[in-house]
Parts: C-alpha cells; sequence; structure tokens
C-alpha cells in the first residue's frame, strides 16, 4: 500500500497539530516519523486508520490519499467503512493492551471482527500471524493460557501478531519498544524487518537510534511541521 | 472501495440496547401514570379538598391522609437526623481515624449491614425492643414512633455509611499526605480537609437516607403501632404513609378508600422525585 | 485543633461506630440466640418426610418448605426477568446514549433507584388489576406479577452496576479494540461485556438478595400466608420474608414462634450467603474496594 499525504492540517480544538504538511509512504517500505515526543506523531498515525474521532473538536483540511490492492480511497472521507479500513491499516501500540482471554483468543478475534468463523483458517491464520511476529515458539504449547501471563515483550509480539492476522495492507507502529527492555527491543525490531516483504511499515518512534536502523525513509515531526531527512 | 455501509448486527444490536433503554424509561413514567390515572376519581371535585385534611373516616366519605403523612415525617425526620451523626461518625473512623488493621474490616462490615433484612430487623425488634419500651414508657403497648425512629436509623445508615466513605476517599490522596506531612493530626485532616470538600456529599447522603427513611415500609408497619393520629407523642402510635398503603389494601377494590392508596403512592413518588433532584444537583460534577 | 476538640471529634466518631456495631449485634444476636435452637429438619419441612416433599409429591403443612421454594422462584425468576433489560440499558447508556436522552434516563434510573418498594408493590397490583380485566380473570396478583414488581424494584441496580464496570474499562482498550476493525456492537459483545462480567454478575447477585429480602412489594402482588409450594406461574404463592412478617404479627403459640426466629435466621444466612459472595466477587476482581 502506497500512501501520500498532501497540505494536511489538523487542529484540535485550538491547537495546531500538524501545520500543511506533506508525506509520501512507498509500497513495501519501512518510514519512520521520530521527533520530540507530544508533537503530534501519533495524530498523524491515527489519521491513517482513522481512529480520530470528528466529534472530539478535531478538524482536518488537506489530502490524504491511500492506494490499497483494491483502489485508491481518500482517508479523510465521512464515509468510509472503519471496519475495513482498519483491517487494512492495522495498528500497534506503545502498550500491548493484552485482552483479558486467553492468547488464542486475543490474537483470533480480528478474524471474528471480520466475520471469519471456519475453524481450520483462523486456525492457519492465528499460527502464521504468531509465527511472523516471532511469538509461535514460544506460545504453541499453550495457546490457551491467558495472555496476561506473557512478559511485556512477549506481549508486545501478541500485540503484532494480532495486528498480521488480518493481513493488513500497511502497520502502524505508535512507539512500538519504547515500553520494553533492550532484549525485547531487539527482538521486535527484527521482526519488523522480515515483515517488509508482506506489507508497508509506518513507524513512529522518539529514539534516532532506532529510527537508524530500521528506516528506509525517515521524516521530523517538530512544531506542526514534516521534513524530510532521508 | 471501503464504503461505509449498516452491518445487520449493527442496527439489531444497538436497537435492542435502545428498545431496553426506552423500557427502562417507560416503566418510570408508568408508575407515575398508574398511580396518577387510578388517584383520579379522588383528586377531582370536593373529595381533592378532604384529601388534604386530618379527618380518616372512610366509612362517612373521608379520606384525609394528613394524618399519615405528619406520621411519615414524624419517624423518618428523627431516624434521619439520629443515623445521620452517627454514619458520618462511622465513616470518619472507618477511614481515617480508626488503627489501619480495622479499616479494612470495618468498611466490610458496613457493606454486610446494607445487606441485613429489613423483615428480621423488625422482627426482632418486635419481641426485643417493643417490650423495653413498654416498660420504660410504663404505658401503652410499646409499638411506637420511637421503636420504628430507633430500627429505622439503624437500617438506613448503612447507605449512609457507603455514600459519606466513597466521598471521603474521592479527596485526592495528594492533598491527604500533603497535610500529613504540615503535621496535621488525622482528627485535624477530618475536620479541615474532608468535611469542606465533601459538604455536597454529606447533604446528598443525609437526603438519600431520608428518602429511605421515608419509603421503608416495613419497619413502620411492624412497630409504629399504626394507628390513625396525629403523631404528638412518641411513646404513642403513628401510621405513615407506606403502612397506609399496605394497610388498606386488603380491602375492596372499587371503593375510594382504595384511591385514597394511590393518592399516598403519588404523594410518595413525588417526594422521592424532589429528593432525587435535589441529591443530583448537589453532587453533580463542577462544571470543568 | 485544641485537645479537646480532637479528643470530642475521635471518641465521637468512635462512639458512633460502637453504637451502630452494637444496635445490629443486639438485634441479631437476639435472632441467632433464638433461632438456633429451632434450626431442624421439622422447621423446614413439618410432619412430612424431607424426601416426598422435595419431590413435591406431598403437601407441607406447617414448615416453611413452600415459603422457602416461593421465595427461591421469585429470586430466580425476577433476576432473569432483570438482568436483560438491566444490562442492556447500561450498554445503552455507557456506549450509545448521549447528550439529553441520556441525561433523562440517568435521572429516570436515580428516581426508579429511590421509589419506596410499596409504591412499586402499588404499581405491580394495578397492572395485574390491569391484565385481569383484560384477560377476564384468569390474570390476577400471583408469583409471575410479583417476580416482575420486583424486577422493577432491582432494575436500576443492575443498570449502574453494569454502567460502573464498563465504566471501568480502560480507554486504551477501547483504542485497541476500535484499532482491530470491530464495529461497535462486535466490540461490546466480545469485549467489553466479557471484561466487565465480574461487576454485572455482582450486581445480579446484589440484586437476589433484594429480592429474597423484600416483602413490602410481594405483599400487594400475590404473597399469601398458606399456599403451599408454587405451583403455577400465575397461582399465589409464599415467601420467607412474608411468613417472618405473618408470624410477628399473628403468631398463635410458642411453636409458632420459634417458626418465626427459624425462618428469621434462615432468611438472614441466605442473604448474608448472597452478600459474602458479592463481597468475594468485588475483592478478587477489584483488590482495592472492600
Amino acid at each position: 500500500m502506497k500512501l501520500t499525504f498532501n497540505d494536511l492540517s489538523f487542529r484540535y480544538k485550538t491547537h495546531t497539530i500538524l501545520q500543511a504538511v506533506s508525506l509520501e509512504v512507498p509500497k513495501g517500505s519501512l518510514t519512520a516519523i521520530t521527533g520530540p515526543s507530544g508533537e503530534g506523531k501519533s495524530t498523524l498515525l491515527s489519521i491513517v486508520n482513522h481512529l480520530w474521532r470528528p466529534d472530539e473538536g478535531a478538524r482536518v483540511s488537506g489530502d490524504a490519499m491511500a492506494r490499497f490492492d483494491s483502489g485508491v480511497i481518500n482517508l479523510l472521507s465521512p464515509h468510509l467503512d472503519l471496519p475495513s479500513l482498519r483491517r487494512k491499516a492495522a495498528m500497534v501500540f506503545q502498550n500491548p493492551v493484552p485482552l483479558p482471554f486467553s492468547i488464542f483468543k486475543n490474537v483470533a478475534l480480528p478474524l471474528a471482527f471480520a466475520g471469519i468463523r471456519k475453524k481450520e483458517e483462523v486456525h492457519r491464520r492465528v499460527e502464521r500471524a504468531l509465527i511472523r511476529s516471532g511469538l509461535w515458539n514460544e506460545v504453541k504449547d499453550r495457546l490457551h493460557d491467558r495472555a496476561a501471563l506473557l512478559s511485556g515483550g512477549q506481549q508486545q509480539r501478541l500485540a503484532l501478531a494480532r495486528a498480521l492476522v488480518t493481513d493488513p495492507e500497511i502497520l502502524l507502529l505508535d512507539e512500538p519498544t519504547s515500553s520494553l527492555d533492550a532484549t525485547s527491543r531487539e527482538h521486535i525490531e527484527a521482526q519488523l524487518l522480515t515483515l517488509k516483504t508482506h506489507c508497508t511499515l509506518l513507524l513512529v518512534s522518539h529514539s534516532e537510534a532506532q529510527v537508524e536502523r530500521l528506516s528506509d525513509r525517515i521524516y521530523q515531526l517538530k512544531a506542526g511541521n514534516l521534513k524530510r531527512m532521508r | 472501495m471501503i464504503k461505509a455501509r449498516r452491518r445487520p448486527h449493527e442496527w439489531i444490536g444497538e436497537g435492542a440496547a435502545a428498545t431496553a433503554a426506552l423500557i427502562t424509561f417507560a416503566l418510570t413514567l408508568a408508575i407515575f401514570g398508574f398511580m396518577g390515572w387510578l388517584a383520579m376519581p379522588l383528586l377531582q371535585g370536593e373529595t381533592l379538598t378532604t384529601l388534604f385534611t386530618s379527618v380518616w373516616r372512610p366509612d362517612r366519605g373521608q379520606f384525609g391522609i394528613l394524618p399519615m403523612a405528619w406520621g411519615t415525617l414524624a419517624v423518618a425526620l428523627p431516624a434521619t437526623l439520629l443515623a445521620f451523626p452517627l454514619s458520618l461518625g462511622f465513616a470518619c473512623f472507618a477511614t481515617h481515624l480508626a488503627p489501619r488493621r480495622l479499616r479494612k474490616t470495618l468498611k466490610g462490615l458496613a457493606g454486610l449491614m446494607t445487606g441485613i433484612p429489613t423483615v428480621v430487623y423488625g422482627f426482632s425488634a418486635v419481641f426485643l425492643l417493643v417490650p423495653l419500651i413498654r416498660e420504660m414508657a410504663g404505658r401503652g403497648s410499646g409499638f411506637s414512633i420511637i421503636a420504628a425512629v430507633l430500627v429505622l436509623a439503624l437500617l438506613i445508615s448503612p447507605t449512609m455509611i457507603l455514600i459519606l466513605i466513597s466521598a471521603f476517599e474521592a479527596v485526592p490522596q495528594p492533598w491527604q499526605r500533603c497535610f500529613d506531612s504540615m503535621g496535621a493530626t488525622p482528627e485535624e485532616t477530618v475536620w479541615h480537609l474532608l468535611f469542606p470538600l465533601a459538604t455536597r456529599s454529606m447533604v446528598g447522603a443525609l437526603l438519600l437516607g431520608l428518602g429511605r427513611a421515608i419509603g421503608d415500609t416495613l419497619i413502620a408497619l411492624m412497630l409504629a403501632g399504626n394507628a390513625v393520629l396525629a403523631p404528638t407523642d412518641p411513646f404513642g402510635p403513628a401510621r405513615t404513609l407506606t403502612s397506609h398503603i399496605g394497610l388498606v389494601m386488603a380491602a375492596d377494590v372499587e371503593s375510594l378508600e382504595f384511591r385514597s392508596v394511590f393518592a399516598c403512592g403519588l404523594l410518595l413518588y413525588l417526594l422521592i422525585f424532589v429528593l432525587t433532584l435535589l441529591v443530583r444537583y448537589l453532587t453533580r460534577r463542577p462544571a470543568a | 485543633m485544641k485537645r479537646w476538640r480532637r479528643l470530642l471529634l475521635h471518641g465521637g466518631a468512635l462512639l458512633s461506630t460502637l453504637g451502630l456495631l452494637s444496635g445490629v449485634f443486639f438485634f441479631l444476636g437476639h435472632i441467632v440466640l433464638k433461632g438456633m435452637p429451632s434450626l431442624s429438619l421439622a422447621l423446614i419441612f413439618g410432619d412430612t418426610s424431607p424426601l416426598k416433599a422435595l419431590l413435591f409429591t406431598q403437601r407441607v403443612f406447617n414448615g416453611l418448605f413452600p415459603a422457602i421454594c416461593g421465595t427461591l422462584c421469585l429470586v430466580l425468576l425476577s433476576v432473569v426477568l432483570a438482568l436483560p433489560a438491566g444490562i442492556l440499558t447500561g450498554v445503552w447508556l455507557s456506549h450509545f446514549g448521549s447528550g439529553r436522552a441520556k441525561a433523562l434516563l440517568s435521572l429516570c434510573i436515580d428516581t426508579l433507584a429511590g421509589v419506596p418498594s410499596i409504591v412499586v408493590g402499588l404499581f405491580g397490583f394495578s397492572f395485574a388489576i390491569l391484565l385481569h380485566k383484560i384477560s377476564h380473570g384468569t390474570v390476577g396478583p400471583s408469583l409471575g406479577i410479583a417476580a416482575l414488581t420486583l424486577s422493577v424494584l432491582v432494575l436500576p441496580g443492575i443498570v449502574r452496576n453494569t454502567q460502573l464496570a464498563l465504566a471501568a474499562i480502560p480507554r486504551e482498550t477501547h483504542l485497541a479494540v476500535s484499532a482491530m476493525g470491530a464495529t461497535p456492537v462486535q466490540a461490546i459483545v466480545r469485549v467489553y461485556l466479557p471484561m466487565a462480567s465480574p461487576g454485572i454478575f455482582r450486581g445480579a447477585i446484589l440484586a437476589m438478595g433484594r429480592c429474597a429480602e423484600d416483602t413490602a412489594a410481594i405483599m400487594l402482588t400475590g404473597v399469601v400466608a398458606t399456599a403451599g409450594a408454587p405451583y403455577a406461574l400465575f397461582g399465589r404463592f409464599e415467601a420467607l420474608p412474608f411468613a417472618i412478617f405473618t408470624i410477628a404479627s399473628e403468631y398463635s403459640g410458642p411453636e409458632e414462634l420459634a417458626q418465626g426466629y427459624g425462618a428469621s435466621l434462615i432468611l438472614l444466612l441466605l442473604c448474608a450467603l448472597l452478600f459474602g459472595l458479592s463481597a468475594l466477587i468485588a475483592s478478587r476482581f477489584h483488590p482495592d474496594t472492600p
């Protein structure tokens, strides 16, 4: 999936968060957005999966287009089918948010939302997602344990599997490693590099080092302005 | 592609929730409506004026419910005024003044006290408190306003205690630690921090307790003696609006005597509605 | 703060705590002391053999068995009636309702929670009279009507508990579930309600306690002193709290009085059991609340 923003502005009540920014995320790349915290990097991500709510005082203008395999859509259109969009543009948050169910159910839940009920298919896709997120070997014998029993790093990879299970065309990563220790962080970083063959990645991170290590393309967001660094 | 569409489960689910909400709303109105509808024959013409007199002589067509209204006041008001300071003391003790080990137990006990069946209190009091009062007063049967007041106070205090405890616990911890760091004793924290900050909730608890006392039927019915008299003597009997409803209901369904019961119900409903409005006004969150 | 005022405050708080607790122990101790000796199989089954009574082959005349059965039926029926409506109303309030409609319904629920149970009973009674006229005399004050009345009585509690349990779900979870592509209803059914189930369950148990102990509402909707075990949805029935009430006002001898104490103790234990259960659930899932 290819993403293009043109002259995109985002205001929240009286604050300007994004000031006429332009951005291009090529298909199959890992593009990173870096910059000081609290500057609206997450807002930029939330435009892609429409996780901002128009009724909460947010105002957007400009262009935000996404070219999916099935066609081009305008991300700012008020007539989007949000559930389908969010299956195509999945998200991993800073905190893993394990739901109080089993490991298996945590990963299978998005499939249930998508209306996929065939047992074999659900099993196949959950297994594939867990393999892609690098968690399969650790949990394959205890899929029915509660997700909360996993370690922090494992929980984050569970969140990654949960995002991958619907075969998204773009993966939105909002500071995915900032709540983890160094070992877990490396584990996730390695996993992200292998994912580029399956989908486009858009990463938000305040860590310049991490961004340097992973990205094909780097933007910096500062005081509402977005600047291409690489 | 990705165009908005309504999935059937969406409107089924939202529709079911909205239907349930509508049912709840309709029930609240229906209770009021039924009372008003059935009390109607009494609320018209002359009988309306006899309704607010103190003469209850159904055989002569006089359905004054004033004695019962006074009875409700005579029982509910003293019970609330007695229970409130006791509950306040309990809540202060359980949250700040008791040794730490005891606090959780005390809170748990207050919760358990809300679960004690009213009829069990009533039964116990009939055989324990009533004879005691008969002997102390040296007259009457012992079934008296004071018996009802004492048991009712015990019955409504757990409700007030729980509201007060949650109000005290809503006072931000950092402020309480700040008081501690200034060398305030727990008593001073209670007096200078909790009471000023929780004043509105305290009045709210008082009013909710009053509402429960007004609404209680069993204690008054079992202990207050039920004579239709304007209450004057604490050792004498009284009949409340609620017990009046309970006592008259055995009678025949088409008489006007029976209708007066719905007027009582209407009056109780309105009283509770006004109390609810007051409590909501007092405990609403201040505008941010 | 002056020393004497501190002492006054502390002493006052201590005395009111002791006063309230001793009041409770005074009345309950009396019930336990007098009720313990009368607890026996004969108290429940009278002269009938327990087995025959439990199989409903023989009617129990001088035991509490019919009243206990009546109360159990009443509790189950009314909670089954109130739960779906209460949960759905709670869901509507916390997920779909907005603006004035939500504020209005919220006011209604607060009002409904305060309406005296005898007034709700009166409502149930007039509803039964209405049904009686419509159905030409086949339906009147009965078990079904009483259960309906009690379900109105406990509805606001269930709504509020559902609402509280749903409100305790963090915003983070809401975002994560939306990002997974869930529609609002899918998110509620598959994630939020399962997460809120301990709180909702606790509300249901408190409602059961309320149904078991309430006397005023059923007094007007079909409870009688002798009816035997509940036999039909639209038949008269007996109930434990009403049995206690009747014995207190019209007992004829020490035997009946002992039965009254026994019944009080059984009801007390039943309510204590339900409350203990709800406290257990609360401490299991929210270690902070008492």
